[in-house]
């Protein structure tokens, strides 16, 4: 399969992505790596006829992503990842979807792709949707 | 389960009947993209670069002409199943190497546990497993028949 802009990216070169999205897929890839650790989430997985022997192929995407991201964030991510497993959370309605929390601010903020904006309540980083 | 009334019986946005990419890659895009205007998903790019990532994980091709990608991530604000067809069939990567005609795309949001996730990717498998349903699902020739179909398969 090829290389698309992410792709290429976790694979070197430049990261053509905002620092809210890296951090969007690094806590989407966390899941799929913990899925796909699990004894019962790989057991029903294979029972479905999904192979998953490409494993180490993500890990190592993974970690080259956390190395491609601003130091600031990897360590909001995994302060908030040690803590709670999913670091990253949408913001819906005004509401963090990670601690049901009614955030202060009515709109979006503005540069909401590049500034770190962490949920003052539980400290996971708000993924404004 | 929610799947039922966000199926693409219920969005014939989600239904795309022939889909003209020959790659796979470029197949997820056009299905995303699909998604993104129904308002299904915020980012699509995102989307698809995760869906990609995924594949590298294996292949989302269960086979019998069948693959259902699936991903759970926060670009997804709701649940929902988007069903694409491709009439020349597109090389996923099954086991049986035969290539996909059908392809069911599983968009789950990133709050979902692994249980409801994997209902709701068994749901869409078990779906196509049938033969008889899997080729009136590939021959049926109007998006609401189609729709139909789905809404009979998944319920």
């Amino acid at each position: 399969m090829n290389e698309g802009p992410v792709s290429k990216a976790v694979a070197g070169p430049p990261v053509p992505l905002s620092s809210m999205a890296s951090a969007v897929l690094l806590a989407d890839l966390d899941v799929l790596i913990r899925e796909a650790q699990d004894p019962v989430s790989r057991a029903r997985l294979r029972k479905l006829g999904f192979p998953l022997e490409g494993l180490s192929r993500i890990v190592a995407a993974r970690d080259r992503l956390a190395e491609s991201m601003d130091r600031r964030w990897t360590l909001a991510y995994e302060r908030a990842r040690h803590r709670y497993g999913r670091a990253v959370v949408a913001v819906r309605d005004r509401v963090c979807s990670g601690c049901f929390v009614t955030l202060p601010s009515v709109a979006r903020p503005r540069g909401a792709e590049e500034a770190l904006h962490v949920c003052e309540s539980c400290g996971r980083i708000l993924y404004w949707t | 389960m929610s799947v039922l009334v966000a199926s693409p019986g219920h969005d014939l946005s989600l239904c795309i009947p022939d889909l003209k990419p020959r790659r796979k890659e470029a197949v997820l895009a056009e299905m995303v993209m699909a998604a993104h205007q129904a308002g299904v998903v915020t980012d699509p790019v995102l989307l698809v670069e995760l869906l990609k990532l995924r594949e590298r994980l294996g292949s989302t091709g269960v086979g019998r002409g069948v693959a259902v990608p699936h991903a759970r991530s926060a670009t997804v604000l709701v649940p929902r199943l988007v069903v694409g067809r491709s009439r020349r069939g597109i090389d996923w990567g099954a086991e049986d190497d035969a290539p996909a005609s059908l392809i069911l795309l599983v968009l789950i949001p990133s709050d979902w546990s692994d249980e409801a996730t994997h209902g709701l990717i068994a749901r869409a498998t078990s779906a196509a497993r049938l033969q008889r349903t899997r080729q009136k699902l590939l021959d049926a020739s109007s998006l609401e028949a189609l729709a139909t179909l789905l809404r009979e398969a998944l319920a």
